[in-house]
């Protein structure tokens, strides 16, 4: 496959208008993964929050790829290319000639011919990755790199978002709890 | 004895299996048991058709990923399956796989209320990040629910 530009001003509108109408993380991500899986027309696409204590990278969503690939163990991102956590995009053309695998078996099994590991970062520290995985070899546009980088980083916001509102809904919720009692002044 | 009605959310990983299989421990051997198994996907997204050649192109992508998701709802069957072999009554177990509009506690809670579940088999994955944006999914279902048991497999 050429280094062909696929993404484009109409796919970023696609994208982000998906992005913007969803209010739940989980569900505004499915709906990314699917939607860069069929314009890419690729074999999947998943989407990883880390995990910094265990430093694993965990599934927050994912599409295209078998429940088998997806569980088939803790993904440690000092093992499963690593450049991510250093910040920098990861273009992996041929899975069967590379050392960036932590599972590269489980790749040959599930057909996957190339992937693309994009940093999710906020604030310039890495706090997910996004991953496309092609069923062929596949030479990805600089520019089609650089556009996947700017969604990821618009994934990190929306990450962020929504950490943030489900802190201060904990907040309101314990806030709640409080009687009236308790607050009487003295 | 009144008819126990139980429901198990599954989302066909491994530890999804773990819950059935406790399920099968533990009520195959009694009558009156109906099973609910349970699935919410994230249906395709909906996008607007303009001129737009990608957007054409994209659309009839999406449909075409419509049916694969749509598809996977067969899975369910062999879970079905794994019950019947195991000694639960067919006619008495029934597989829901329906779009998600909401968080999936919110899904689970939703099924529970209209079906009157009066129990709940859930799984938990210890130490999840992901928890920290979807948020627990049993703490949600255990504050929201009365009346219900709610059987949580580690």
């Amino acid at each position: 496959m050429s280094a062909q530009e696929k993404i484009d001003i109409d796919l970023f509108k696609v994208v982000f208008r998906a992005m913007a109408q969803s209010d739940n993380l989980e569900i505004m991500a499915n709906h990314l993964t699917q939607l860069l899986v069929a314009a890419l027309e690729i074999k999947g696409c998943t989407i990883f929050a880390l995990n910094p204590e265990s430093e694993e990278l965990e599934v927050l969503a994912s599409f295209g790829l078998s429940m088998n690939y997806v569980n088939k163990g803790p993904v440690l991102s000092d093992k499963s290319i690593t450049d991510t956590f250093n910040g920098k995009p990861t273009v992996i053309r041929d899975v069967a000639n590379t050392r960036h695998l932590q599972y590269p078996e489980d790749a040959k099994k599930e057909k996957i011919g190339a992937i693309v590991s994009i940093p999710i970062k906020f604030y310039g520290k890495v706090i997910g990755a996004l991953r496309l995985y092609h069923h062929e070899l596949w030479d990805v546009s600089e520019k089609d790199v650089d556009s996947l980088f700017v969604l990821a980083e618009n994934i990190g916001l929306a990450m962020t978002y929504t950490r943030v509102l489900k802190a201060i809904k904990t907040i309101k919720y314990t806030v709640d709890d409080i009687h009236g009692l308790w607050l009487l002044e003295e | 004895m009144a008819i126990q009605k139980i429901l198990i959310p599954y989302n066909f990983t491994q530890i999804d299996q773990k819950a059935i299989d406790f399920v099968i421990e533990t009520f195959s051997h009694l009558r009156d048991i109906e099973v609910g198994v349970f699935n919410a996907y994230t249906a395709a997204p909906e996008i607007e058709t303009d001129a737009s050649l990608i957007t054409g192109k994209l659309k009839s992508s999406l449909s075409y990923l419509s049916q694969k998701i749509l598809e996977k709802g067969t899975e369910l069957d062999s879970v079905k399956q794994k019950l019947i072999l195991s000694g639960f009554t067919e006619s008495r177990i029934e597989t829901i796989f329906k779009p998600r509009k909401k968080d999936i506690a919110s899904e689970i809670i939703q099924l529970a209320l209209d079906r009157k579940y009066d129990v709940i088999v859930l799984n938990r994955k210890h130490s999840r990040a992901t928890r920290f944006f979807s948020g627990s999914v049993s703490h949600k279902i255990v504050m929201s629910l009365k009346n219900t048991a709610v059987c949580i497999v580690s």
